[in-house]
Parts: structure tokens; sequence; C-alpha cells
């Protein structure tokens, strides 16, 4: 599917180019927006101070590099992006680029700054030889609503700039409860990005979700039903995708857990429950403790500062329920942690269409260009762009979930609702869009898909539709024949050529 | 000195002003004894949304009072107070006001005090049972019998800023009157935020007395690197902030295990002993001096008309240039009634121009908010963001309004401070009768010549009288409660981010002009609502605050009219009395005078062991 939009795309920026060969600022925008068309998707890691930004990155790519701390850490923009040696590259306000020493502590990265202050550096580029970044380049952000409102404006400068499209394409936004300033945010983001087709590029991450019930071993179940409140909200709805809850110390510390780590859990496992819990009614009492004899100090106050309260009590109930090795016990915390559904959610809402997502962005930045600096000879130009976004299934779809999401296009609820999962709301594969499990076969997609597209042809001849929601009705009914299209043409031509056919059927 | 035995006192000094026909000195101690009979030292709890505010009352009062929940969060202020039987209740408004921006409902109308079982309660006060506070209650009451409670202290849970739909929340929370002490509460998680350090800097204005509290150090390894740099911003805030690391689970644990070394570690004590000494002692140190201000008043006024009858009685011969100096006080006395006095200029003068002032200071913040409106709707598409950008409007308007209100309360105790100079200024001294000092009888002396003029100066003792009355209770606790807390609402983004580049492609759509068009006058018209109600209401309460002032002087100027009428009456009789009569008499008023300077030092002591106890309270008074 993607395939033909990026194309679409590209030449769009080729044909640019050629109209503004002339203008050199112009020209080497053009020319970054046709590199990025090729890179990983680009996703921002945004949200108020301390939310946990640092700690989810290092989580989702499954390494400990991005320096975190209990005071304010992150004050300078930094991309993660995938290389195959690792290189630190600074990027002055002023001046040329230059590499730092890479040095690291405990695992972690430390920018040696070398006596540039933090305000003149104007990101870092962390090349990182991570398959995780292979899929997609993470940009850690300072965190807005700081103490030090410089390092927040440049947050938001950088995510919402004035005059461009974002430079990121797509934005994990994380929040610990939902604060004003959080949809203040999120509201400014959807708006500058790509006119009018918000709400698509943005999963909203419930973050430190330990917390939200103080540690107990039921935090993350609490945490969940919040979550779910608020992907209903209508405040939300509108700005984010879905909203997921990561407990991200615990997810960050499960995917690098140690052996001294499992070996001192395991001895906290052999206490008997009372003596456990009476040891951990606070950090403070758990580092005193004396229980158990073989537990230095140091030991106890690295399992606190990697784990969390949470995070022991819900190992050492798994050790005690049958987890006795390390990497089973590894990956059933990475599970519970809630880190595994949001490498899902990401996967199924952003590389799945990362595209489309992509184009978006290219799409926007040539139409600024158009109402910045209109001239001869662009009318051509803007008639390409016209034509893109309107014939460019993928947009429509997009556009659609935005309205669908906002405004609503008069449909009843439980049509919207199947218009939006068709669309690909709950994620772009053919197995979420129809609802079915996703190992299903060709043919129980084919049928399902069948069966919709007979609802929704149903549903476009209805006298009892309203005109607002027929446009509505075409997008889905040429959603159900691209997914139809795909699972019959799959063995006979490649997927790209099974939905150009299915395009070409249906226009 | 404990309450009681000021109440005896006041007791004192109500049987020595007897049945006579001194109704006012009377009132003013009767007004004085209500105040020492329901003493109410408020201390509200705020701070963001899911901090553990709620948490921290329980653990406080221990008993489960305010509810608690990982998620919903509290909606309505509950106040916890002291009361045997334990017992609960809800206010409910009296009459059915719709419900208005908050500017329109200041909280003028009464409430109804509603009893409800105790274990209904957090169902009523929760988002949950009441969302968005459908049954349009006023707050909630609990009334607990534990020891840290007496002495009058209150504690207000108060629903959590920045959470959603916060600017509903608040208004709710501007029923209450003023708060005396207020605890910012933040948790160990992570350092202060920057809305965070608004809301201190905005709310200190109202209430200066702050406390902080960096809540669930249980939880958080790290706390004491989050006190560390709290600290910091405290410093930089204001100094002497005291900052209190708690852990509401370890108290409530402790409490349940009796082990007073869990309770140690909680953190507790150390707050409870700050609100008990410092809150509450310096609130009781306040309305010691208050009252032993209205005692000291009361015995000079007593006394002048006993001494003026016993100087006539002793000395007959002097009693014609007694008379004259007493009718040239009470001619002054007249002169500070008069509407002519030096104060009185002062207040009329300085409300008309505080009105003035007022209303140009509403109407530019109100234009701003218009102007940037407008140039919004200018720029895009108002038709399908409208509910989000009224609610922006309205969040404007709040703030602004409030902003104004807060501003116009500062302004007012200035001005309050200003007549109250004056007037100390010109104030009538009151011949003090020697007795036994023939040769000058007459001898103005300084006022409250036996305090300790170092520590209260003739303003400050004027203005501690009015904090204390009725009347500048209602005064103080007017202006400053009603907006108190709906002031902070951070507003970061404009809105022109709201509306954005939405629609540039509509541009030429004259749908859109027009709807531009009705955009803007619906914001004219609504603003324009504001300026109006809004302006009344101010113009309303400065009225009432400048009615409350010169209520407080005059009645002070009456007093000592009628103590020198009364005096010259009764050195007039006395003066034409027969002999057998002044020997009984002499006797009687002796008697009573020696009761009179009895009570008048036990006054003395009190106010100057008030003003030991606190010169910090000298500071917060003036």
């Amino acid at each position: 599917m993607t395939a033909s939009t990026t194309a679409g795309a590209a030449a769009l920026i080729r044909e640019a180019l050629e109209v503004y060969g002339d203008d050199p600022q112009a020209t080497e925008a053009l020319q970054d927006y046709a590199r990025r068309l090729a890179e990983p998707l680009r996703v921002a890691v945004a949200g108020m101070v301390k939310a946990g930004k640092s700690t989810l990155l290092n989580a989702i790519i499954g390494e400990e590099i991005a320096p975190t701390d209990t005071g304010e850490c992150t004050r300078i923009l930094t991309w993660y992006r995938h290389g195959h040696t690792p290189r630190i590259t600074l990027h002055p306000t002023a001046g040329e680029p230059r590499n730092l020493p890479l040095k690291r502590v405990d695992g972690r990265l430390v920018f040696v700054l070398d006596g540039v202050r933090a305000e003149e550096v104007e990101w870092l580029d962390v090349e990182w030889p991570s398959p995780a970044l292979q899929a997609m380049t993470l940009i850690d952000t300072p965190g807005i609503a700081s103490l030090s409102q410089d390092v927040s404006a440049r947050s938001v400068r950088f995510l919402t700039p004035e005059d461009s499209p974002s430079e990121a394409d797509a934005v994990i936004y994380l929040m610990r409860h939902m604060h004003a300033s959080d949809l203040r945010f999120l509201e400014s983001f959807r708006d500058t990005e790509a006119g009018r087709s918000g709400t698509v590029n943005a999963i909203a991450v419930l973050s430190r979700a330990d917390e939200v019930g103080a540690g107990r071993i039921d935090s993350l179940l609490s945490a969940a039903g919040i979550a779910e409140r608020y992907s209903r909200d209508p405040n939300l709805r509108k700005l984010a995708l879905g909203v997921v809850p990561v407990a991200g110390l615990l997810a960050q510390s499960a995917r690098t857990l140690r052996q001294p780590d499992f070996e001192a859990l395991q001895l906290l496992a052999t206490l008997d429950r009372a003596a456990r819990e009476r040891m951990m009614l606070s950090a403070d009492r758990f580092r005193r403790s004396t229980e158990p004899a073989g537990l230095t100090e140091d030991a106890r106050a690295s399992l606190l500062e990697r784990y969390g309260l949470f995070g022991i009590r819900l190992a050492v109930v798994l050790i005690r329920n049958g987890f006795t090795e390390p990497t089973p016990l590894a990956h059933e915390l990475a599970r519970r942690s809630g880190l595994d559904p949001l490498l899902e959610v990401l996967g199924l809402q952003f590389q799945a269409r990362a595209g489309a997502l992509k184009a978006r962005t290219a799409l926007a930045a040539v139409g600024n260009l158009l109402d910045s600096r209109p001239r001869q000879g662009t009318d051509r130009l803007a008639a390409s762009l016209e034509r893109l976004q309107a014939n460019a299934h993928e947009f429509r779809e997009l556009r659609l979930l935005a309205a669908l999401r906002t405004t609503g296009v008069g449909l009843a609820p439980e049509l919207a609702a199947d218009a939006e999962q068709l669309i690909g709301g709950c994620g772009a594969a053919a197995s979420r869009r129809l609802g079915v499990a996703p190992d299903s076969g060709p043919e129980v997609l084919a049928a399902e898909a069948r069966r919709r597209l007979v609802r929704w042809r149903g549903a476009a001849e209805s006298p009892l539709t309203a005109r607002s929601a027929l446009e509505a009705c075409r997008v889905v009914i040429r959603s159900c024949e691209g997914i139809l299209a795909d699972c019959t043409g799959r063995d006979r031509m490649g997927p790209a050529a099974a939905v150009s056919a299915g395009r070409a059927r249906s226009t | 000195m404990t309450a009681g035995q000021l109440m005896k006192l006041v007791e004192q000094g109500l049987q020595l002003v007897g049945n006579g026909d001194r109704s006012d000195l009377r009132r003013r101690l009767e007004q004085a004894m209500f105040r020492l009979q329901d003493p109410s030292i408020r201390v509200i709890v705020v701070g963001e949304f899911k901090q553990g505010k709620s948490k921290l009352i329980n653990a406080l009062v221990n008993a489960p009072v305010c509810p608690v929940d990982d998620d919903i969060a509290t909606s309505l202020p509950t106040i916890v107070r002291y009361g045997e039987p334990a017992s609960a209740a809800v206010l409910v408004p009296t009459s059915d006001s719709p419900a208005g921006n908050g500017a329109g409902d200041g909280g003028d109308g009464s409430v109804e005090r509603r009893p409800v079982d105790l274990q209904d309660l957090p169902s009523l006060v929760s988002e949950q049972g009441n969302p968005g506070n459908a049954r349009k209650l006023v707050a909630a009451e609990v009334c607990l019998p534990r020891r840290i409670l007496t002495g009058g202290l209150t504690v207000i849970d108060s629903p959590g800023v920045g959470g959603m739909g916060s600017t509903h929340t608040l208004t709710t929370l501007t029923a209450l009157p003023t708060a005396d002490a207020m605890l910012l509460v933040s948790d160990s998680s992570q350092e202060y935020t920057e809305p965070e350090l608004r809301f201190l800097r905005q709310a200190m204005r109202i209430t200066p007395s702050v406390a902080a509290v960096l809540s669930k150090t249980d939880l958080y390894p790290d706390w004491r690197r989050v006190e560390e740099l709290d600290r910091a911003h405290l410093d930089q805030v204001a100094p002497d902030i005291p900052l209190f690391p708690l852990s509401a689970d370890l108290r409530l644990e402790a409490s349940r295990l009796q082990d007073s070394e869990l309770n140690t570690e909680s953190g507790f004590p150390a707050l409870v002993a700050h609100l008990r000494n410092d809150v509450v002692g310096k609130a009781q140190r306040i309305q010691r001096r208050s009252v032993s201000q209205d005692l000291l008043s009361v015995t000079d006024n007593l006394r002048l008309s006993l001494q003026s009858e016993l100087e006539a009685l002793e000395n007959p011969a002097n009693t014609p240039q007694m008379l004259a100096a007493l009718e040239q006080a009470k001619t002054e006395a007249d002169d500070l009634r008069k509407r002519s006095a030096r104060w009185q200029l002062t207040l009329s003068d300085g409300i008309n121009d505080l009105i003035a002032d007022m209303e140009y200071d509403l109407r530019d913040r109100l234009r701003r908010i218009q102007r940037e409106a407008e140039s919004a709707i200018d720029q895009g598409d108002p038709g399908p963001v409208w509910t989000q950008f009224s609610q922006w409007l309205e969040e404007c308007v709040a703030a602004a309004v409030s902003d104004t209100f807060v501003w116009t309360s500062e302004r007012s105790q200035w001005l309050a401070a200003q007549v109250a100079e004056h007037f100390a200024a010109d104030e009538v001294s009151l011949p003090v009768l020697h007795v036994s000092d023939s040769g000058d009888a007459l001898d103005p002396v300084d006022q409250m010549p036996e305090l300790d003029p170092g520590r209260v100066n003739p303003i400050q003792k004027v203005l501690i009288g009015m904090r204390g009355s009725y009347g500048g209770v209602l005064m103080f606790g007017l202006l400053t409660g009603i907006f108190g807390m709906a002031l902070i609402n951070p507003l970061s983004v404009g809105a022109g981010l709201l509306l954005g580049r939405k629609a540039y492609r509509e541009d030429r759509e004259t749908r859109l002009k027009r709807r531009q068009g009705e955009a803007k006058a619906l914001v004219r018209r609504q603003l324009d609502d504001v300026t109006f109600q809004v302006g009344k209401q101010l113009k309303d309460r400065l009225r009432l605050v400048q009615r409350t002032i010169r209520d407080h002087f005059t009645e002070i100027a009456d007093e000592y009219h009628r103590s020198l009428s009364d005096s010259v009456a009764v050195a007039q009789k006395a003066a034409n009395s027969y002999a057998q009569e002044k020997e009984g008499r002499i006797r009687d008023i002796k008697a009573e005078l020696q009761k009179v300077d009895a009570l008048h030092r036990a006054a003395e002591a009190v106010s100057a062991e008030a003003a030991a106890g606190g010169t910090r309270t000298a500071a917060g008074v003036g």
C-alpha cells in the first residue's frame, strides 16, 4: 500500500525541486524531505518533565543508553538513530557539528559537552547499532512544563515549529495522569501537523503506571482501567490514537535483567510473606533492612533504583510462582510492564503506516512552500499536491479517521465505530481492520471483508444515510475493497500490485 | 493563657459594664466572647491532582474521611473539624442559583447544612459518585473527636488543580471563606513543575502562611534528592517556607500497629507540631491580642467616667477646669465622627479611586483577551473548535477576573491601613485623671502608654481590632476568599494555536466570513456581560469594604464620644451632690475602679504575652 504513496510524495518533491530549482534554501529543504522519505519513521518521545521519557526510550531500544536521573535530566534534544558503529555528534546552534567522545557509565551514555552550555546545543545525534532503531528513529525531548522555561520552549519549538512541518512524523506522548498541560500540548501538536488531518500520529502512554496504585501489586490493573477511561475520554480521543499504560522503569530493567539482580531477587523470594511486607513498607526500610542476610546494602539500593518497590514485589511474586530462570522472568516482567502492548501498538499504528505518515510530512512541507513563496508556475505543482491529497487512499483514510474522532461525520455510533476500525483506527493490518484473529488465513479475511463490503454498500445506498456521511461511506468501501483485493490477489501478484488493482477498480 | 481563662476575663468585663447604658461596650465584649467560643483556624490543603492530598488528611486525623482512589479524584472540598460525636454533613445552596462562571455567583448565597451518614460521604465527594458535581453541592463537612482538631483547627481538602475540568471544581472552592494557612502538597516522584510553582506564587498573595508537603516518601527511594531540589525552588519563591517530607501510608500503618517508631518515620509529627505551634498558635496569638485590645479599650472607657466622677467628688474646686477639658476632648471626638474628618476623606477618596482603577483594570484585561480572540478568529475557522475555543475564553476570563480580584483586595487592604494611620494620628486621647495629683488634674497621655511601644503601634492597634472584629473578618474574608482559589489556571497556549492554520484552504468561503463574524460578535457580547456583571460585583464589594471600615472606626469614635459625654454628665452631677452621699459614692467608685484596674492589668498581661510570643505576628498584622 505504502509504495505508491511514498512514490507519489517523492514525485511531488521532484516536481517541486524543478519549480524551486533556483532557490537554494527551498532546494535544500526539499532535498531533506526527499531523504526523509527513505529513512526510518521519526518518532518523538514527548511529555511533561519527569514523565519517564528517557526511561521509556531505553525500554523500547532494549538497552540502557539514554541517561536518566531523579532530577530533571534531559535538557538537550537527542536523536537516537541506527548506525553500524556507535557515534555521538553534537550540533551546536552556531558553528560546525563535531563528534563527542563515547563515554558510558554503567552502560549509560554520558554526554561530555566540554564546556559547551546546553543552551548552545541545537541537538545531539546518537548513532547506535540497535536493531530496534532500524525500524524507527527515536527522538528524546526535554520535558514541557519544566522550571527552566527555555528547556520547555525548546521542546515545544521542535515539536510544533511555527513555519514548517514538524521534524517528527509521529509522537509518543507520555503522561502520568491527564494534566491540563498535557491536553494543551497535544492540542498544539495536532494543529500544526499537515493542516487539517491531525489526530492520527500520536499515541498517549500512561507512563510510570506502577505508581498509579502506589506500588501495590495490582497497580497495573488499576492503571489499565485508567488508560481505558482516558482512551474513551472525548478530549483525548481527538488528540491521540490510543492510551497504553506502561511501567517504564520496570520495562527498561526487565529488558536488561542482569544475573546479580536475578540472584538478589531470588534471595528475597526466600523470605516469608510477612517479613517481606514489613520490609517493603517503605523504600527507606527496604534499604535499611538486614534480612535476608546475603543481600548487601548496595545490592538493595541498586534493586530499588532499577525496579522500584513495585518491580521488586512483582518479581518476587513471579519467582515464587515458578519463574525460576532469568530469561522467562525477564520476559514475564516485560510483558506485565505493559511494554509489549506498547510495542505492538507502535507497530500497528506507526510502522504499518510509516509510508503514509512520512509522505504526509513531505506533502505538508510542499504545501507550506507554496503558501509562503508563491511564484510563477506553481499552479501545476499545487494541482499535483491537491490530486495526491485527494486521491491517495491512505490520506483519505487518515483524514476520515481524524474527522471521525473529532467532529464526527454524521454516521450512527455503531457504524462510526465500524468505520474507524475498517480504515485502520485500531491498526493498519488487515486482521486488525476486520477485527479477526491475527493468524487468520486469507479465506477468513476475504469472507469477512466481503461481508463488511456488502454492509457498507448498503449503508451508502440507504436513503437514511445522511448526505454528509456519504463521502465517509465511499472511503470505507474503498478500504474494504483494498483488503479484499489484497487477500484474494496475494497468491497471484505482489501485494502492492493487488492494491493498485483494487484502487483502479474502485475509482 | 488558654481560651477558657480569656473567656473568664471577658465575662468579668461584661459584669463591669453591667446592664447599664453602655450597650456599645457591651456589644464589643459580646463579639469578643463569640469569637472565643468558636475559634476556627482553616488550613487548606492544595496541590495538583493525584498528589495524595486526601490521604494526607486521612492520615492526619487517622480516619478515612476523604475518599482515596487510584483514578477518581476529589471533586468537592471537604471540611474536617472537631466535633463530638463524629458526624458528617453536606452543604447545599439554599437558593437554586444557576451555575455561573464563578464571577456571578460569588458565594453570597447562604448554604444549608444537610446531615448525611458518614459512610455515604465518599460517594458524594468523589468524581465517581458525583460526576461534574451534578448534585450541586458546595462542600462536605466532617466532624471528628480528634485531639489534633481541638483548638479550632479545621482542615480542608481541596480538589486538585490542573486536572480535567479544574475550572469547574475551583469555582466551588470559592464559596469557602478565606484560609488562615495553606499546605501545598507535591509528591516525591519529581521536583516542582512550573505550574506548581506558579500556583504557589499566586496563592501566596492570598494566604502568606504556607507550608509545603512532600508526600509519598515511602514509594520513592530518591525522595531526599527531590527534597533538596524542592527546597532550592522554595527558597527562590520566599525564604522560610517549611517543607515536610511525609508518608501517609506509613502513618496509617503506624496507627494500625500502634508503632511510634513508624510514626516518627512517617514524618507526621513534624507537621503536627507545625500546625499546632505555628498555625494554630499564631492564630490564637492574634486572637488573644485582639481580645486583650478589646478589654483594654473597654476598661479605658469605663475608667474615664468613674475617674471623672471621683475627681469631681473629691476635688469639687477643679471641676470647671476638668469639665472644660472633657468638653474639648468631646468636640475632638465629635470631629472624628464627622464626614469631614481626615480619615473619612481618605476612605471615601480612596474607595472612589479604587473603583475607578478597578474598572479600568478589568476592562483592560478583558480587552486584551478580546483582541487576542478576534485575531485568532480572523486567522482560522472558529466553527469546528468552538467548544474548545469557548472553554479557552472562559478560562482566560476567569484568570483575568481573579487577577483583578486579588489586585483589588491588595489595594483595599492597603487603603484600610492608610485609613487606620490617619485615624490613629487624629485619635482623641482619653484624658486620664490623676485623683491624687490635684495640681495638674488633666494630663492627656499617649495612647496605650502601658504597652511596649516597640511592638504595637497605633495603626496596628486599630488594625488588630479590625481583623478580629466581625466586620473585619467579613471584609478580609470576602475579598480574598471568593476568588482566592480560582486564580490558578496556567494558560500556556494562546487562542491562535487552538484555531491554528486549520483552514487556509477555505479562505475565500463567504460562509467562513460569516462564521467569523458571528464568533466575534459572541465573544464581544460575552466579554461585555462579564465586564458588566463582574464590575457590579466588585463595586458592591468595595462599597461593602468601605462601609465596614467606616463602621469600624465610627464605632471607636462613638465609644470615645459617649465615654466623654458620660464623664461630663457624671462630673456635673457629682458637683451638685450632697456630702453624705459623697462618702458612700466615693467608696463605691473606688471599689469599682479597683476591679476595672485589675481587669486592665490582666488584659495588659495577655497582650504583652501575645506580643512576646510572636514578633512575626506583629509583622503579619501590620
